[in-house]
C-alpha cells in the first residue's frame, strides 16, 4: 500500500512540473487571447524556437569558454529573452496587424501556417538530428522520505508560479494591464479613451513570446532530446486552457497542473493496474478537452459569455 | 421559374469532362514519365473529393474542422477491413463505407451543436488524435502502426490495378462529387448552410433548424470523405496511420482556403494547385536547397505550404477562385475599368 502511495505522490510531483509547462504555454496564448481575441496556435512552436535559440547560445558560450558555469546559463537566457522580445515584436508586425479585422477562421489558419513555417525553418537550419540540451542543474535532486524531486522540476514549478503571479499582477493592477483589459473588451472604445492599442498589441505579443521562450528553456532539459516535435506539445496546452476556462490566467495554471497530473499518473501507476490506459495515455488530454466542452464549455474559471445578435 | 444554374455559362463543362478523360492519352503522347503524372493526379483527385466535402462543412457552414484526416482514415480502414477481412465486394463497400463515415461524422458533429469557432477546431483536432490512436489499438483488425495491405478494387469482374485504370475510376467519382457538391451548394441545404455561417441567430430566426443542418453538414462532409477514403485505400494498396497525420488535416484546410473557401470550384482548384505544387515543383527545388541546408524530406514542402497559406490569407483571402473572379470582371470591363476598384 505504501508502495502505491509513494508511487502516486512521486507522479503527482512530476505531473505538477509537467503541468507547469502546460500552464506557461497556456499563459502565453491566454494573454494574446485576452487582449486581441486572436488564438495563437503557434505558441508551442514559439516555445520550440525559444528552446533552440537558447541551445544555440549555450553551446556557443560553452565552445568559447569551455567549462559550464552558472553565468553561462544566465547570459544565454538573457540573450534568448532579448531575442524573444524582438521576435514577439516581429510577430505582432506580421500576424496581428494585417489580420486585425479578419474572421477568426483566417486568424487560426494564419497562426497554424506560422507554426508550420517556424517548424520547417528550424528543422532546416538546425539539421535533422535531435539535440541534447544540457540542464543547468545537472542531474541534481532532493529527497523527501521516499519521494525524489529533481531540482529542475522544482525550478520549473517555481518559475511557473512566479511568472503567473507577475502576469496576474500586471494584468489586474498596473495601468498597462488595465489598458490591455479595456482593449480586449472593446478596441474602439479603448482607442477613444486614449489607449494606444497598437502598442498594447505589440506588448502582448512580446509578453507571450517571452513566456514561450522561458517555458521552452525550462522544458528542453526535461524532455532530454530536443527536436521540432516539441512544438506539438504546445497543442496539449489547449485542453489545459479550456479545462481552466479559456482566457483566464488562474484557470490556465490550474488546468495545466490538473492535466499534467492526470497524464503522469495515467502513464505511471494506473497503467500497471489497467492495461487499456497504456493505449490512451497520449490522447487523454483530448478526451478531457471534449468532455469539458460538452459538459461545461466555460471551464473551471471561465466567465460565461453572452452572445450578442 | 428560374433555372438553378441560369446565371452560369455551362457550355465548357462537357468540354472539360472530355478533356479530363482524354488527359491520360495526351500525357502518354507528350511525356515518357506519364505514369508518375497520373499517380500525382490520382492523389489530387482523391483530395478533391474530400475537399469538396470539407468545403461544404468549413467554407459553407463555417464549422472549422481540423481533423479531416481522421474522416479519411476511418473511410480507408473501414473499406480495407470490409473488403479484405469480411469479404464484402468492393462495389458494396463503396456504398456502405461512406455511410459509416457519415455516421462517424454525426458523432463528431455532436459536440458542434454547443461549440463553435476555435473550440470546434480544437475538438475536431482532438478527434483526429483520438481516431488515430484507436485505429492503432485495434491491432487484430488494423495491424496497429505497421500498416495494412489493401487489395486492388474489383468492379464488375474487372480488377483495377494500374495508375491508368485508377485514374478513370477516381476521376469518374471526382466528376460525380463536383456535380453533387455544386448541386448541394445551390440548393436549399446549401443556402441554409451559408445562412448559418453568416449569422446563427438570423438563420434560426428565419426557420432554419440549426442542430439539424449542422449535423447534416457533418454527415455530408463525412460521406465525401468516406468516398475519398475508400478510393485512397484501394488505389494506394497500402495504408498506415502515418498517412493520416494532423499535418494532413491542416493541409486539407490549406487546400480549401488557398482555392477559395465557400466555392466548390475553389476547393477543386486548391487541391489541384497544392498537390501539383507538392509533387511536381517541390522536387525541382529540393535538390538545390539541400545543397545549402541539411534538410529532412518534409521540411521544404511544409515551409512552402506554410508560406503560400500565409501569403494567401493576408493578400488574397478569397483564394484562387476569387482571383479568377476578379480577373474575369477586369477583362469584361477591360478598356473602361475603374482603376481603384482592383488595387
Amino acid at each position: 500500500m505504501t508502495d502505491i502511495f509513494s508511487g502516486i505522490s512521486q507522479e503527482v510531483i512530476s505531473g505538477i512540473a509537467l503541468g507547469s509547462i502546460y500552464a506557461l504555454i497556456a499563459l502565453g496564448f491566454t494573454m494574446i487571447y485576452k487582449a486581441t481575441e486572436v488564438v495563437n496556435f503557434a505558441q508551442g512552436d514559439l516555445m520550440m524556437v525559444g528552446a533552440y535559440v537558447n541551445f544555440y547560445f549555450v553551446s556557443t558560450f560553452l565552445s568559447n569558454s569551455g567549462e559550464p558555469s552558472a553565468w553561462t546559463f544566465i547570459v544565454a537566457l538573457t540573450c534568448s529573452i532579448i531575442f524573444s522580445v524582438l521576435f514577439g515584436f516581429f510577430l505582432d508586425f506580421i500576424i496581428n496587424r494585417p489580420l486585425k479585422d479578419q474572421p477568426i477562421f483566417s486568424v487560426i489558419m494564419a497562426t497554424l501556417s506560422l507554426a508550420i513555417i517556424m517548424r520547417a525553418l528550424v528543422a532546416m537550419i538546425a539539421g535533422p538530428i535531435a539535440l541534447m540540451p544540457i540542464s543547468p542543474f545537472g542531474g541534481g535532486s532532493i529527497t523527501f522520505g521516499t519521494i525524489v524531486i529533481s531540482i529542475l522540476d522544482l525550478f520549473i514549478i517555481g518559475s511557473a508560479i512566479t511568472l503567473v503571479v507577475i502576469f496576474y499582477f500586471i494584468f489586474h493592477y498596473t495601468k498597462w494591464g488595465i489598458a490591455m483589459q479595456a482593449t480586449s473588451e472593446d478596441p474602439i472604445a479603448a482607442q477613444l479613451m486614449g489607449i494606444p492599442i497598437k502598442k498594447i498589441y505589440a506588448l502582448v505579443w512580446i509578453f507571450s513570446a517571452l513566456v514561450a521562450t522561458i517555458s521552452g528553456v525550462l522544458l528542453a532539459p526535461r524532455i532530454a532530446l530536443l527536436d521540432t516535435t516539441m512544438g506539438f506539445l504546445g497543442l496539449k496546452a489547449f485542453p489545459a486552457a479550456v479545462l481552466g476556462g479559456f482566457g483566464s490566467i488562474p484557470g490556465a495554471i490550474v488546468g495545466g497542473v490538473i492535466l499534467g497530473v492526470i497524464e503522469t499518473i495515467s502513464l505511471g501507476t494506473l497503467s500497471f493496474h489497467f492495461e487499456w490506459i497504456k493505449e490512451i495515455n497520449d490522447i487523454i488530454a483530448w478526451f478531457v478537452l471534449i468532455a469539458v466542452l460538452m459538459v461545461k464549455p466555460d471551464g473551471l474559471f471561465g466567465v460565461e459569455k453572452v452572445k450578442k445578435v | 421559374m428560374k433555372d438553378r444554374y441560369e446565371h452560369e455559362n455551362l457550355y465548357w463543362i462537357p468540354i472539360l469532362i472530355i478533356f479530363v478523360f482524354l488527359l491520360p492519352v495526351i500525357l502518354k503522347g507528350v511525356t515518357f514519365s506519364y505514369k508518375y503524372y497520373l499517380f500525382v493526379l490520382n492523389l489530387a483527385g482523391i483530395y478533391i473529393i474530400l475537399n469538396v466535402g470539407l468545403d461544404l462543412l468549413s467554407g459553407f457552414t463555417g464549422l472549422v474542422s481540423l481533423g479531416h484526416a481522421a474522416f479519411l482514415a476511418v473511410g480507408a480502414y473501414t473499406s480495407a477491413i470490409m473488403v479484405d477481412q469480411l469479404g464484402v465486394p468492393f462495389s458494396l463497400s463503396l456504398i456502405f463505407s461512406p455511410i459509416i463515415v457519415g455516421i462517424f461524422g454525426f458523432i463528431i458533429g455532436f459536440p458542434a451543436l454547443r461549440i463553435s469557432g476555435m473550440y470546434l477546431g480544437l475538438t475536431t483536432m482532438g478527434f483526429g488524435f483520438i481516431v488515430k490512436r484507436i485505429i492503432i489499438s485495434f491491432r487484430d483488425w488494423t495491424q496497429g502502426s505497421a500498416g495494412l495491405e489493401v487489395s486492388s478494387p474489383v468492379l464488375f469482374g474487372y480488377t483495377i490495378k494500374s495508375d491508368w485504370d485508377n485514374y478513370y475510376l477516381i476521376y469518374t467519382f471526382v466528376i460525380i462529387a463536383i456535380v453533387i457538391g455544386r448541386r448541394i451548394a445551390t440548393s436549399k441545404i446549401g443556402r441554409s448552410f451559408m445562412a448559418i455561417r453568416d449569422s446563427e441567430q438570423a438563420a434560426e430566426a428565419s426557420g432554419i433548424n440549426l442542430s439539424q443542418y449542422k449535423m447534416l453538414a457533418f454527415f455530408i462532409s463525412g460521406l465525401f470523405a468516406g468516398f475519398a477514403g475508400v478510393l485512397f485505400a484501394h488505389t494506394s494498396s497500402f495504408i498506415s496511420t502515418d498517412h493520416f497525420d494532423i499535418l494532413l488535416s491542416i493541409y486539407f484546410i490549406i487546400m480549401v482556403l488557398v482555392g477559395g473557401a465557400s466555392s466548390i470550384y475553389g476547393a477543386v482548384l486548391g487541391s489541384l494547385f497544392i498537390v501539383l505544387l507538392d509533387n511536381l515543383f517541390v522536387p525541382l527545388i529540393e535538390d538545390q536547397i539541400q545543397l545549402i541546408f541539411n534538410t529532412q524530406a518534409g521540411d521544404i514542402q511544409s515551409l512552402i505550404f506554410g508560406l503560400i497559406m500565409f501569403l494567401f490569407i493576408i493578400f488574397q483571402p478569397m483564394g484562387l477562385y476569387g482571383m479568377w473572379l476578379k480577373m474575369r470582371i477586369y477583362w469584361k470591363l477591360f478598356p473602361f475599368n475603374p482603376r481603384q476598384r482592383f488595387t
